[in-house]
């Protein structure tokens, strides 16, 4: 199985790993269909 | 998106290693109204204060996806008066992506912050002579032609 993008589902904990790590979010809005 | 630009290797490195990626659904709440979703995909640059920095819409392949969010990174870094890297950033995309659609822009910009940086209007003059040479057609070409009269 390949290597996948370790996705955050949470805005709340996005948001504070950015602040912990210094680094920017990328938010993606998807549709699954 | 899932099965062409976030299958491919450098895509997931970036991803990983130097942002905090986030994927929600289209109807997630409130988080579509926060942002006035009308489209998928969209995927959004912000910091860790949720504030919007740079936003596409629609497919982006493999080749532009990394230029295309260093591009937001980099005026996200630009409108926090954080010159040096900014200029770094946009830097990384005119030389690691010289062909990309984000690249004029990123030259635009980096001009911009030099002269805000060092309040010398040569650099935006070298943002346009660089523009006028390798993206003639751009019109981020057109924005910096005034510059030429520096």
């Amino acid at each position: 199985m390949g290597r996948t993008v370790n996705w955050e589902n949470n805005y709340e904990k996005a948001l504070e790993r950015a602040k912990n790590e210094n680094k920017f979010v990328v938010l993606d809005f998807f549709n699954p269909n | 998106m899932n099965t062409v630009t976030y299958s491919n290797d450098n895509v997931i490195n970036f991803l990983n290693n130097e942002v905090i990626p986030i994927q929600v659904l289209f109807d997630n709440q409130p988080l579509a109204t926060k942002y006035n979703l009308q489209w998928t995909p969209t995927i959004i640059v912000m910091d860790d204060q949720g504030r919007e920095y740079n936003r596409t819409i629609g497919f982006i392949s493999p080749e532009e996806f990394i230029p295309a969010i260093l591009l937001g990174i980099g005026k996200a870094l630009f409108e926090s008066g954080r010159f040096v890297e900014a200029i770094n950033t946009f830097d990384r995309i005119i030389g690691e992506y010289k062909k990309c659609n984000a690249t004029p822009e990123a030259i635009y910009y980096k001009g911009v912050c030099q002269y805000k940086h060092t309040h010398e209007p040569k650099y935006l003059k070298d943002a346009y002579e660089l523009l006028k040479n390798d993206f003639p057609e751009s019109d981020w070409t057109l924005r910096a032609k005034p510059y030429s009269l520096l």
